[in-house]
């Protein structure tokens, strides 16, 4: 196969900005996401913003899509090219432009590395919150596309919330810059705040601005053990209801508890039927106060024991070990397909009866662990490629954890994106009208379809 | 094809892959998380080198969907099996022994060149064959040749990886260790057990007065040490190049040797043999006559660290250190053995010492065997973080414990100059043992 393409984007970009081979667009065909794989026809592997603008008016002579991607760590398909063409690479993208610590913003590149942040902004006392499972693999770029959450997302926002400016290249090469490093900005439509979370499918970022606040001068964490994780599941809507929002309250089901043991051996109790993790930060006395409701919020819906963390090492560890969840669970089985629901807080109790039932009732084995706090739940299912009728009932599963999410008042996807995963699902999730918009708006910016195509939308519908 | 590689027969004997090894790459959930620890996706930053692209590709040769083409040699070769993608794997995805495994049905189906013949199937075989390299190299450095090829830069001219191994090379001793010492070295004070000492070769040949030290250290602790002198090279170098049936001829010639001795245990001062000797067992698992004697052998093997951390009693003194240590780990140590607190445990006993931790801990130096030589490129890139992180330490002495990153290190000093110092833990704690001794 002789790829004009890859040979075009070489003149334009220099070869070794440019993958090709067999093995390199074998390798570029996947992401986190169980079961997608589609080959690009070429990668391109971007250090600048010039090189961002040539792939893209090359993708427009020839008429083909292209797909962005950082770390390839999202869990919807975004980075997929599901119809080939190119999937440009921001990873070489990865300085961080500026720190500005008297009006409280960073300026990076899209291929910065989460985590990276978090370490350059707390060294100066400063805090990034948003900090999703991935954080340490994870590029910011990707993470402003899918709009990603975290754990501290019922406090702090998710990175929406964050960002302050985004400088986006539209699909025939032009760029524009959306928003100012001021925190506030109404001159004209927020075109930076619809941005967030389009999946890679209006445009490609190639500068963010994001706001900083303050570190947090205390924190507490807490350990709360279950004997029936649908106390667990009252505890967190009690600790909502009393006006209290810790920085964390995170959800691990007995499959997950053992998987996550079986590979940090920080001694999580393996008989137990549920945990809470539980962080509240901010001013000392905040968190004294804060940690007495807390404490008698799980006892009042029968903790087992509640224990809090002794040092900061500890509470790390914790954070390491519900931060590993997701891929621990892969131990179990050989194929690992999670979800992304959420629901109203109050509501979780009910999600979660859902849950186990339908677990019973189409004989799946699932993990779940989540946010808790902010009713967004990760129903994993444990099961095994090759088994197709195992597949099959998995998906019938989904379909009936989806229907309860959405007939509860949530949603279908809390923070990995629709994708290409979970595009079947949003018709019924938002309803032919509001998919009518979306496309409008798509068209407006993406007229030939070839930014990211294949995602969000489902594909019968178009 | 000029390679002389037939990928169908490749792709055919990958098919054959076990459920067990299919079930671990099955595993792997494409989560990322092995990215930033892998050296070779911090040198290159591509997918293809990366431990979750070697599985992917891996799984693609047995799916059939993907062609086992020189390419995707290449990209196998490229790894340095260091392990460092299985300690953060939180699914347990064994993708560094999985790129052995591909690099065994590889090589179990092309055709072999002779000079890696020579060496896997002939040369290791014995250590006094390795040995007889020695003298000519010996005369070469001793006669002032060294000085005048080094000063106009000669090998240059011939081969950049001529060069380098060249440079990689410290001074070499006359005489191999084994030479030197008897086979059997009596314990100082009450005898408080036997204990077997692996002659690993490059300790054997080239760091003979390491495992000197080491070997005195052992008897310090109060234990006998028998020292088989007709060892075999570990296997090592066969396991990383694909070669199994030479490697398991070694296995059980060495695992005799160490039968009825009654030894308590079994110590090595090479992280790279002491990681292979305790893989016999999982080797030989399968195999009826020997399993036990594997099993038993294996459960055996210490590193020197390991061992002397817990044998050394406080009836032993350390003589005071006053210096500021780090201590990079051989990835055949933290990463194959997990071995991570022992040797810090032990140099923390040394009183006066200011131990620092070098950041990233944890990653490769580039040495790997010999993917110095095979991938000098990469490897010198790799080296250049390690000595990054080793000067922010503001270490006067960085310690190790395995031939392959001592050479490395000492390369890395003198090419960039550096004021610190390397050597192996166990010289480290000799001395320390020695001026213990006269307080």
């Amino acid at each position: 196969m002789t790829n004009s393409v890859a040979a075009k984007l070489k003149e334009s970009l220099g070869k070794s900005k440019v993958l090709a081979s067999e093995a390199e667009l074998f390798c570029y065909s996947y992401d986190a996401t169980p079961l997608v794989s589609f080959r690009p026809e070429a990668v391109v592997k971007a250090e600048n913003e010039e090189d961002i603008q040539r792939t893209l008016e090359l993708a427009a002579s020839e008429g083909i899509p292209v797909t962005a991607r950082g770390s390839g760590t999202g869990l919807s398909g975004g980075s997929v090219a599901v119809d080939g063409g190119i999937v440009l690479l921001t990873t070489g993208m990865n300085r961080i432009l500026e720190v500005d610590a008297d009006d409280l913003s960073i300026t990076v590149e899209p291929g910065v590395v989460t985590s990276t942040i978090h370490n350059t902004v707390e060294a100066l006392g400063l805090f990034y919150p948003p900090d999703p499972g991935s954080m340490k693999v994870s590029t910011i770029g990707g993470n402003v596309a899918e709009n990603a959450g975290g754990l501290r997302g019922l406090k702090y926002g998710i990175t929406g919330d964050y960002v302050l400016s985004l400088d986006t290249y539209l699909i025939d090469g032009s760029k524009v810059r959306y928003g100012t490093k001021c925190v506030k900005d109404v001159a004209g439509y927020n075109i930076t705040k619809f941005l967030v979370g389009t999946e890679g499918t209006i445009g490609i970022f190639s500068r963010i601005v994001l706001k900083l606040v303050p570190k947090p001068k205390a924190k507490k964490t807490f350990l709360a053990l279950y004997d029936n994780i649908i106390d667990a599941c009252r505890t967190v809507s009690a600790i909502i209801s009393t006006k209290v929002i810790p920085s964390t309250l995170e959800l691990m089901d007995r499959v997950t508890i053992n998987c996550v043991e079986d590979y940090s051996g920080i001694g999580l109790p393996r008989d137990v039927d549920a945990l809470l993790l539980i962080e509240t930060d901010g001013h000392p006395a905040v968190v004294e106060e804060e940690g007495a409701i807390i404490d008698s919020a799980c006892k009042n819906n029968r903790a087992r024991t509640l224990r809090m963390a002794q040092s900061p090492q500890e509470a790390d560890e914790l954070f390491t070990a519900r931060r590993m969840a997701l891929s621990a669970l892969a131990r179990a089985k050989p194929t690992t397909i999670l979800e992304d629901i959420t629901v109203p807080r109050p509501a979780i109790p009910e999600m979660m009866a859902c849950i186990t039932e339908v677990s019973a009732k189409f004989n799946i084995k699932i993990g779940t662990f989540g946010h808790a706090g902010d009713g967004n739940m990760h129903p994993t299912c444990l099961t095994d490629e090759r088994d197709p009728d195992e597949i099959r009932r998995v998906h019938e599963a989904y379909e009936v954890i989806f229907d309860k999410a959405i007939s509860l008042g949530g949603t279908i996807s809390g923070e990995h994106g629709t994708g290409y995963a979970k595009s079947k699902y949003l018709p019924a999730m938002v309803g032919p009208k509001a998919i009518e918009v979306m496309k409008r708006i798509k068209a407006a910016f993406d007229p030939e379809n070839r930014l990211n195509p294949g995602k969000i939308f489902p594909r019968e519908a178009r | 094809m000029a390679s002389g590689i037939d990928p169908e027969k490749i792709s055919r004997s990958f098919a054959a892959l076990d459920i067990h090894d299919y079930g671990d790459v099955l595993q792997c959930m494409r989560c990322g998380l092995c990215l930033p620890s892998c050296p070779t996706y911090r040198t290159d930053g591509v997918e293809t080198e990366t431990p979750r692209g070697r599985v992917a590709m891996i799984k693609g040769v047995i799916d059939g969907r993907l062609e086992a083409n020189e390419e995707f040699i290449e990209h196998i070769y490229d790894c340095l099996d260091c392990r460092n993608c299985q300690t953060v794997c939180p699914a347990g995805v064994k993708a560094g022994e999985l790129v052995l495994e591909a690099r065994n049905r590889i090589e179990e189906n092309r055709p072999q060149p002779v000079i890696k013949k020579f060496m896997l199937n002939y040369a290791i075989l014995s250590q006094k064959r390795l040995a007889k390299f020695m003298p000519p190299l010996r005369i070469y450095q001793r006669a002032g040749l060294q000085s005048v090829v080094r000063r106009f830069d000669i090998l240059k001219l011939i081969s950049e990886d001529l060069r380098l191994m060249e440079a990689l090379l410290p001074p070499l001793p006359s005489r191999p260790l084994s030479d030197q010492i008897p086979e059997e070295i009596p314990a100082r004070g009450r005898e408080k057990g036997r204990v077997g000492f692996f002659l690993g070769c490059a300790m054997n040949l080239i760091f003979g007065d390491v495992s000197r030290a080491s070997i005195d250290n052992i008897t310090r602790a109060g234990y006998r040490v028998i020292i088989p002198k007709e060892v075999q090279c570990c296997g090592t170098p066969n396991i990383a190049e694909g070669e199994r049936k030479v490697y398991r001829e070694m296995a059980r010639n060495t695992m005799r040797l160490f039968q009825d001795r009654s030894v308590d245990a079994i110590v090595t001062d090479c992280a790279a043999c002491g990681a292979e000797l305790k893989t016999y067992r999982e080797i030989f698992r399968k195999d009826p006559v020997i399993s036990n004697i594997a099993e038993e052998f294996s459960s055996k093997v210490r590193d020197i660290s390991e061992f002397l951390d817990s044998a050394i009693d406080s009836s032993v003194k350390f003589g005071s250190r006053p210096l500021k240590v780090s201590f990079h780990d051989p990835c055949h140590l933290r990463h194959a053995q997990k071995l991570i607190i022992p040797q810090r445990n032990l140099l923390r006993r040394i009183p006066g010492l200011d131990y620092r931790e070098l950041p990233d801990e944890g990653q490769c130096c580039g040495s790997a065997g010999i993917y110095n030589i095979t991938h000098r490129q990469r490897s010198m890139k790799i080296l250049e973080a390690k000595i990054e992180s080793i000067d922010r330490t503001r270490a006067e002495l960085v310690i190790s414990s395995n031939p392959g990153c001592l050479m490395q290190l000492m390369y890395g000093k003198r090419q960039h100059q550096k004021s610190w110092n390397v050597c192996h833990i166990s010289e480290f704690v000799n001395e320390s043992l020695k001026l213990g001794e006269n307080v």
